[in-house]
């Protein structure tokens, strides 16, 4: 198949001057054509094309997703191994069942979206999405720009896709598997890029959209707050931070090299960018895998994984954030002060410290970990206080009943998701980001009162 | 290499060949002294030894003063690296911060006091001396008030060694800057057709510039007049970028721009960069150069290895004039590698640092 030409949102032309009346009529003719076309559509007709799109992402000669692959890391963020790994967990959600499963926890009955349908006090409601969503796209990961724009389709509404200036190769690539799919509903769809802030075209945006969602950092999030018109629904999700957690009985039970392998895959998936992969491991001391033996064979296994799927270079920055964070804890490696490092050679391709010292680490991420020693989940409750706010994740290594008692304690003290390690980057479609409903925020109900 | 028995001797040797470079510049001599030095420091400051066993950089095995084991300055915060015994800790420089736990601490005894004050003058003298005797305003507290800033006791020893000429110390021990003083003395200054340097944070600066604007006073202070601006903003006060900054010195002062000179400098160091030197033109991109007995090196943070030249790293200072700490350094500041010299592109974004209570090592 020849390489399709992309030329069909702004973003695709690099040289366009975007200005605010611009923008303005771009919204405004979404909202037209989503009036026209997607405001009429049938569930069945937007989640067919929605798992067509999946697969299509899936199939390993999709040219879309070659392009995505053979792109620059600069542009996309990640090696191509890491990239393809990603983009399969993502998609492999995206099954019909699956979507009209989301549909049915978000509103007991997916035909609410269409019309209305009884409740069970006797009354009637139904569900409208916003006409028009305006989404700030996150800088570091695709995937939720990808779940955005299909959420926004089940919804029947309008998208407009504000990505981060040189970071809107791969939502551009999915917009375009849309649009050969489906044009009709791609033509409600508009992605553009520009640096956040932009005084002139942010306004514009923001009096046209009903509702705006962003991803980003709190200063971000708080940001657009501040500047959004009263009256316009904002969806926000900002910085959150994971960590995993592994049962001193569990190596016995799923075998310990098992549970390394798990450990590895939530740090090397997506290089660790994003809220949902770990900056710590907790494992519970006084079992037969000791922590500070958990880091070092983990360190070996990363060794491992950087041959099959290569970290890739990252900014100067951030490697620096790495090496300057390494020489911190190699001193103390020296004089056995509570921290042991191992680190891949000669590159910051890998990085794991362990650490006496049990209050949660910002990592530098990049593939760098701390193992730090618990005693147990109460402790690590405690010793997480600072963080409790934030926590977005918790990947457990345990046995399913140790893993439902464990589960109870991190649900009270606020731990939005728990999942098993290995899991951590892979969120089932229908997830609740931070504890909330992926759609339920959305959408406005309408309720119909007969008697 | 050359031994070193004590640390009066090395102080003395160190300080010869500061004497000696600025009389005629050269570098001949540092390659020895560093590794004397390095060999000095690994017998008396065991927890940098332990590291540098594991570096596998020994003072048997380094040939090369680049292969002497850096520490990162992130492990100052927590961890006080010295030779001296606590008997001889009389002056001891902590890095601003807002916590006990995440500021620097620099240990000196009177030898390698010494030494700082020979380095900092020498390397301040080239630099932002001329032929015009300047009265002097610094924009930070006296000794007194601030006797464990290594700026404030930089900024003291050049009072004293300028014992003849005005000045004003023109800041509180909380670094509020003291408007009305300020002004006061600047405006003596240009009434009496006197030039003046003013010396301070970029901090310091802005507070100035805003009493200024606040009281609506301008100054275009006598030809001669000078600045010197030395990084950092600390939350202190509002951000300006650089050029900025220094265009409003030049506006709201008067200090010609070629007369506004930086400083790179941090209570870790004991010798200071400058990126220019007054009375010479200096060309954009303005480069930092330390003198001849501290040697910047810019690495790549992957390899640890030299930055290409135009390429960014981080920055190690290899600074002779540490004796008593740790000679060879990692900041945590990225720069680019330049023919001659550095060019500063800001701190190194680095992931929350928490202070560590384990860190108390003791050491012979």
């Amino acid at each position: 198949m020849p390489e399709p030409s992309l030329d069909y949102f702004l973003a695709d032309k690099p040289g366009a001057e975007l200005t605010h009346p611009l923008i303005a009529e771009a919204c405004q003719t979404l909202r037209r054509n989503r009036n026209e076309y997607l405001a009429t559509l049938g569930n069945e007709q937007i989640i067919s094309k929605l798992a067509e799109v999946g697969n299509l992402w899936r199939s390993p000669d999709y040219p879309l997703r070659q392009m995505a692959l053979d792109a620059d890391p600069e542009e996309t963020g990640f090696p191509r191994e890491v990239l393809a790994a990603g983009l399969d967990a993502c998609f492999a959600e995206w099954t019909q069942e699956k979507f009209f499963m989301l549909l049915t926890q978000e509103f007991g009955d997916p035909t609410r979206l269409q019309s209305f349908a009884s409740q069970p006090n006797r009354t009637f409601s139904m569900v409208n999405g916003p006409q028009l969503i305006a989404h700030i796209a996150p800088g570091n990961l695709p995937v939720p720009v990808f779940q955005s724009i299909a959420f926004g389709l089940l919804l029947r509404s309008a998208q407009f896709i504000k990505c981060a200036s040189g970071k809107s190769l791969l939502p551009r690539l999915f917009g375009h598997s849309l649009h050969f799919v489906e044009p009709g509903m791609a033509a409600s769809l508009e992605i553009a890029e520009w640096d956040g802030g932009n005084e002139s075209l942010e306004p514009a945006l923001f009096a046209e959209a009903d509702c705006v969602t962003v991803n980003g950092s709190d200063n971000t999030v708080e940001a657009i707050r501040q500047r959004l018109p009263l009256g316009k629904r904002l969806v926000g999700y900002g910085h959150r931070v994971s960590f995993g957690y592994v049962e001193k009985q569990a190596n016995e039970v799923m075998g310990t090299q098992a549970i390394i392998s798990r450990a590895a895959d939530d740090v090397v998936a997506w290089n660790q960018h994003g809220c949902l992969s770990p900056h710590v491991i907790y494992v519970e001391q006084f079992g037969s895998l000791k922590p500070e033996r958990f880091a070092e064979m983990l360190a070996e296994e990363l060794e491992v994984r950087n041959e099959a799927m290569p970290r890739g270079p990252i900014s100067t920055k951030e490697a620096a954030s790495i090496s300057t964070t390494r020489r911190f804890y190699k001193i103390r490696s020296a004089n056995n002060v509570g921290a042991l490092i191992w680190e891949s050679e000669e590159t910051t391709d890998w990085t794991v410290v362990y650490e006496d010292e049990k209050q949660f680490q910002t990592s530098p991420l990049n593939r760098f970990i701390f193992v730090k020693p618990i005693e147990h989940i109460e402790e690590a409750l405690h010793v997480l206080e600072p963080v409790r706010e934030s926590v977005s994740t918790v990947g457990l290594a345990a046995s399913e009943a140790r893993m439902r008692e464990l589960a109870l304690p991190l649900a009270q003290w606020g731990v939005p998701r728990i999942c098993a390690l290995s899991q951590m980057q892979r969120p089932p479609l229908a997830w609740r980001h931070d504890g909330r409903p992926p759609l339920g925020e959305l959408i406005r109900w309408t309720d119909l009162e007969t008697a | 290499m050359i031994p070193f028995t004590s640390l009066a001797e090395a102080c003395s040797a160190i300080s010869s060949f500061i004497r000696c470079c600025a009389d005629e510049p050269s570098t001949e001599g540092f390659d020895e002294l560093a590794l004397g030095l390095f060999a000095f420091q690994f017998v008396h400051n065991t927890p940098y030894a332990n590291f540098c066993r594991t570096e596998n950089h020994t003072p048997e095995t380094v040939a090369d003063w680049r292969d002497i084991p850096a520490v990162s300055t992130r492990v100052l915060k927590s961890l006080d690296l010295t030779v001296l015994p606590v008997a001889d800790r009389e002056t001891v420089f902590r890095s601003s911060g807002t916590t006990q736990t995440n500021r620097s601490r620099h240990f000196h005894s009177r030898d390698s006091l010494a030494v700082y004050h020979t380095s900092l003058w020498t390397w301040f003298a080239e630099h932002l001396l001329d032929e015009s005797a300047n009265r002097l305003l610094f924009l930070c507290p006296e000794l007194a008030q601030a006797p464990k800033s290594s700026l404030v006791h930089m900024m003291d020893a050049v009072a004293k060694r300028l014992a003849n000429r005005e000045r004003c110390f023109g800041a509180d021990g909380q670094w509020r800057i003291d408007g009305e003083a300020a002004v006061d003395f600047l405006h003596d200054c240009a009434t009496q057709n006197e030039p003046v340097t003013i010396l301070g944070t970029a901090f310091s600066f802005v507070h100035l510039l805003d009493h200024l604007d606040t009281a609506a006073l301008e100054f275009q202070l006598p030809s001669g007049s000078a600045a010197m601006e030395t990084g950092g903003y600390k939350g202190r006060s509002r951000e300006m970028p650089k050029a900025e900054l220094h265009q409003a010195i030049t506006t709201k002062l008067g200090v010609a721009s070629e007369r506004i000179i930086c400083e790179y400098g941090m209570c870790e160091l004991s010798s200071q960069a400058y990126d220019g030197k007054l009375g010479q033109a200096n060309a954009a991109p303005r480069l930092f150069r330390f003198p001849p007995w501290a040697r910047a090196r810019v690495v790549s943070p992957e390899t640890l290895a030299d930055a290409e030249l135009g390429q960014a790293g981080l920055l190690q200072v290899v600074d002779l004039a540490n004796v008593s700490s740790v000679f060879s350094l990692q900041t945590e500041d990225l720069a680019k590698r330049h023919a001659d010299g550095f060019e500063l592109l800001g701190r190194a974004e680095l992931a929350e640092s928490r202070g560590c209570s384990l860190m108390n090592l003791t050491h012979a």
